[in-house]
C-alpha cells in the first residue's frame, strides 16, 4: 500500500475526531528546530462541511481490536485498514509543516493488539519528530484508555496536549455501547495527567531544567444524540469534568448513525448539528461569561431551546436583571447582556474611562447593537423602545433558519434548508414543503411562541 | 490652547512614504490646520480648493516618530499597522488618529467611542486580519531546497508575515510574493530583504506535485459528506483566498 493511500485511510478514520485546535500553548522557534507555537491557535484549511484542519489529524491505525458500536473503526465493520510505521508519520508531518500546510500533529489511534503496544509506537513516532526532527510545532495526542501510567507520562513529556475521550455522556450509555471499556479506564489517566501537568508547571516556575508536561493541558470528547442523556445533564458533566480535572476545552460530535443497531438512531438520521453547536455556545459561557451550567438549564427545561441561543434564552428568563446601564454596570454584568462578548466588554470599560458611551459608540466598539440595545441603558436612558414582538424578532437566532440554495442543472436553483437548521425546518422540508417556506413557517411559530414567553 | 486648528478645504499631497506620512502629520501642526484630503501621488484627485505638495523632510519625520514613541507601542503599532492599508482614506484617518493621540496621551488608542480612534481602529484591524489570513493560508513549495509562494493582499501584508515566519521556520531560506503590489520578502541564508519583484513562477519539481497531492487526498478525506455546508467553508475562506491554496485547486 503506497503512502497517500495509506493516509487517505487513516485521516478518514480519524475524521470523526472533533479536536482539531492547536491553542494553549505559546512558544517561540528556536535556530536549530523547526515550529513555533501561538497560544490561541491557527487554523490553515476549512473543508467542504465548514470545519477547521488545524493540524494533520491522523490515527495511527485503524486496525482496532475493540468492538464500540457506535465507532466506525470497530472490529466487527468491513472496511479497509492500514497502520503507518512511526518514520512515515513523522516524515509526513514534517512535510506538510514545512509548507504550512498544518500546525503539528494530531495523533490518535485504534486499539491494535493492546493499549500499550499502540502507546509505544505512538511514542515511538513522537520521539522521532521532537527528538530526531527537533519539531518544536504542536502535538496533540490521544492517550488510549487501559495503557500503563508509564506511557502516559512518557507521551505527556512529548505532547503539548493530551487527551482522553470520555465518549458518552453517562457510564449507562458506556457500558450498553462500548463494552471493552470502562468508566475507570478513561477517568483515571484523566486524573494522572491533571496531576502531573499542575506539577510540571510548578516545577517549571522552580527549576531552570524542569520538563513541561501537556503544556497545553487536557481535553476530551463526547459524542451528543446516540444516547437518551439531556443537555442538562451533559452541561453538568462538562462543568464537572472542568472543575474537578481542569480541562481545557470539552468538545462535543453530533452522532452520524454509521451501522444499523436497534439501540442507536437508525441510520440516515441527521446528525444533530444545531443542538452541537447549542452545547458549543454554553461551553463558551462557562468558560469565558461567568455562567454555570445550572443557571442555563432548569429542572422544567431541561434542553437548550433551538431557536434561541442560551444566552438570549437566560436573558428572557431573567428580566428582573436588566437594563444594565453601560457606562457603570461591572464586567459580569456586562457580559450577561446578548450582544456583548468578553472583547467588547473589555473595550466598553476602557473606552468609558474617557467619555460617556451613547448607542453610536457601542456600534464602533463592536456590540450587537441589534440584540443589546433592549437590554441596556445609555447614561440612564433606555437605549431603544419596542414591542415584545420586536424584541423576540430581533432575539431569535437566524442560524435555525438558514437556507441555501443547492444547484440542480446549470440555471435551476432550488432553496435547501442548511444542515445546521432546526430539526422541525428540516423535517417540514423533508415533507415535501420548499425550505424557504418550511423556514419561513417555523420562524412564525417560534416567533409567536417567544413573544408569549416574555 | 496650542494644539487648536480649523478643518480647512486644503488637500495634501505627498510622495507615499511613511516619512511623507509623518511630515504631513508636521505640517497639519504647524498650519493650525486639519486637511480635507490626505493622499499619495497615485491617488491624487482634482480638488477645487487646491492640492499642497507636502515634500518628505528627514528632520521633520523625525520629530514626528518620536513623539509618537513617547505616546508609546500601541499608538504607535496603530499608525504603522494601519499605513500598511491600501483603503484611499487611510492616510487622513490615521493623520486625525495622530493627532488625537498627541492631544490626549497614550489612552487615547482606547476611546473607542470616538469616531476618529475608532476609525482609525478599524483600520489596523483590517490591516491584521488580512496580515492573519495570510499566516493561515499561504501554502509554500519548494524548490531546490527554498520554499516560495504568491499572494494576493489587500494590503501590504508582508511586514506583518516576516516575524512569524521567521520565527517558524528559523533555518529555512524562503520567499513570498505579493503579486498585488509587486513586492516580495526574501529570507536567504539568515538575511531578510523586501525586493521589487515582477513575477514568479511556480516550480514544477515531481517531489513537490507529489506533497501537493498528498495534501489535498488528506483534505478530501477528511470532510464529513453528512456534514457538508459550503457557506460555512466560504465565512472562513473568502474565495479571493482559493486562488493561491492547492487544496482549493481542482480534483484529486
Amino acid at each position: 500500500m503506497d503512502l497517500a493511500e495509506k493516509l487517505e485511510i487513516l485521516a478518514d478514520s480519524a475524521k470523526y475526531d472533533v479536536a482539531c485546535t492547536s491553542s494553549g500553548v505559546d512558544r517561540p522557534g528556536r535556530h536549530g528546530s523547526l515550529g513555533s507555537c501561538a497560544a490561541a491557535g491557527i487554523c490553515h484549511a476549512f473543508t467542504p462541511d465548514g470545519r477547521c484542519v488545524s493540524l494533520l489529524k491522523v490515527l495511527y491505525s485503524n486496525v482496532c481490536s475493540y468492538d464500540c458500536s457506535y465507532c466506525v473503526n470497530r472490529r466487527t465493520n468491513d472496511r479497509p485498514r492500514a497502520t503507518f510505521t512511526p518514520r512515515e508519520l513523522a516524515d509526513l508531518t514534517i512535510g506538510f509543516y514545512r509548507r504550512n500546510y498544518i500546525e503539528g500533529l494530531f495523533l490518535s489511534s485504534a486499539v491494535l493488539g493492546t493499549p500499550d503496544r499502540t502507546m509505544e509506537l505512538m511514542i515511538e513516532a513522537l520521539h522521532i519528530l521532537r527528538e530526531e526532527y527537533h519539531f518544536n510545532g504542536y502535538i496533540h495526542a490521544k492517550t488510549i484508555p487501559g495503557a500503563d501510567p508509564l506511557l502516559v507520562e512518557k507521551i505527556g513529556r512529548l505532547a503539548d496536549r493530551l487527551s482522553v475521550n470520555i465518549e458518552l455522556p453517562s457510564e449507562t450509555s458506556l457500558t450498553a455501547l462500548a463494552p471493552d471499556k470502562k468508566k475507570t479506564a478513561i477517568l483515571r489517566p484523566m486524573g494522572q495527567i491533571a496531576v502531573q501537568s499542575a506539577q510540571s508547571k510548578k516545577e517549571m516556575v522552580l527549576y531552570r531544567g524542569a520538563k513541561p508536561f501537556a503544556p497545553a493541558g487536557q481535553s476530551t470528547q463526547m459524542i451528543i444524540g446516540a444516547t437518551p442523556e439531556t443537555d442538562r445533564h451533559i452541561m453538568d458533566l462538562t462543568e464537572g469534568l472542568y472543575k474537578k480535572y481542569a480541562l481545557r476545552r470539552v468538545f462535543y460530535s453530533a452522532y452520524l448513525p454509521v451501522v444499523a443497531d436497534s439501540r442507536l438512531p437508525a441510520p440516515h438520521t441527521a446528525p444533530p448539528l444545531l443542538r452541537e453547536h447549542r452545547l458549543y455556545q454554553a461551553d463558551w459561557l462557562l468558560r469565558y461569561y461567568h455562567f454555570s451550567a445550572r443557571e442555563l438549564l432548569t429542572e422544567d427545561e431541561p434542553n437548550f431551546d433551538p431557536y434561541l441561543d442560551p444566552k438570549c434564552t437566560w436573558a428572557v428568563r431573567h428580566p428582573a436583571f436588566f437594563p444594565v446601564e453601560i457606562n457603570t454596570a461591572a464586567k459580569e454584568e456586562l457580559l450577561r447582556v446578548p450582544g456583548i462578548g468578553p472583547k467588547s466588554a473589555l473595550r466598553i470599560i476602557q473606552a468609558r474611562r474617557t467619555q460617556n458611551l451613547g448607542l453610536a459608540e457601542l456600534k464602533r466598539i463592536g456590540v450587537v447593537v441589534k440584540r443589546a440595545q433592549y437590554f441596556i441603558t445609555c447614561k440612564g436612558r433606555a437605549a431603544a423602545h419596542a414591542n415584545r414582538a420586536e424584541i423576540a424578532n430581533a432575539l431569535l437566532d437566524p442560524k435555525a433558519f438558514s437556507v441555501g440554495m443547492q444547484q440542480l442543472s446549470l440555471d435551476d436553483f432550488v432553496p435547501k434548508a442548511l444542515p445546521d437548521a432546526a430539526p422541525a425546518v428540516q423535517k417540514l422540508a423533508a415533507r415535501g414543503v420548499a425550505a424557504d417556506v418550511a423556514a419561513k413557517t417555523v420562524r412564525q411559530e417560534a416567533l409567536q411562541c417567544l413573544t408569549k414567553r416574555m | 490652547m496650542p494644539y487648536e486648528a480649523n478643518v480647512t478645504d486644503v488637500a495634501y499631497r505627498y510622495d507615499g512614504s511613511f516619512a511623507g506620512f509623518l511630515c504631513c502629520v508636521f505640517e497639519s501642526y504647524a498650519r493650525h490646520e486639519i486637511p480635507s484630503e490626505v493622499c499619495s501621488p497615485e491617488e491624487g484627485q482634482l480638488n477645487l480648493f487646491g492640492t499642497r505638495e507636502i515634500l518628505a523632510d528627514r528632520q521633520r519625520a523625525k520629530r514626528v516618530a518620536m513623539g509618537l514613541d513617547r505616546l508609546g507601542p500601541q499608538v504607535k503599532d496603530r499608525i504603522v499597522t494601519g499605513f500598511l492599508s491600501t483603503d484611499p482614506g487611510k492616510d487622513l484617518t490615521l493623520l486625525r488618529f495622530a493627532r488625537r493621540c498627541f492631544a490626549q496621551g497614550p489612552q487615547a488608542v482606547q476611546m473607542l467611542g470616538d469616531p476618529d480612534v475608532a476609525a482609525a481602529f478599524a483600520i489596523e484591524r483590517a490591516v491584521n486580519n488580512e496580515a492573519g489570513k495570510f499566516i493561515e493560508f499561504i501554502r509554500f513549495e519548494e524548490r531546490d531546497g527554498m520554499l516560495g509562494t504568491v499572494i494576493h493582499p489587500k494590503h501590504q501584508v508582508l511586514p506583518l508575515l516576516r516575524g512569524h515566519f521567521c520565527s517558524r521556520l528559523p533555518d529555512e531560506d524562503f520567499l513570498i510574493f505579493d503579486a498585488t503590489h509587486g513586492t516580495a520578502l526574501v529570507r536567504r541564508g539568515g538575511q531578510v530583504q523586501y525586493l521589487t519583484m515582477e513575477h514568479y513562477t511556480p516550480g514544477t519539481d515531481e517531489d513537490e506535485l507529489n506533497w501537493q497531492q498528498l495534501w489535498k487526498r488528506f483534505f478530501k478525506a477528511l470532510t464529513i459528506e453528512e456534514r457538508r455546508n459550503e457557506k460555512a467553508q466560504m465565512n472562513h475562506v473568502q474565495k479571493r483566498f482559493w486562488k493561491d491554496m492547492v487544496e482549493m485547486q481542482g480534483s484529486v
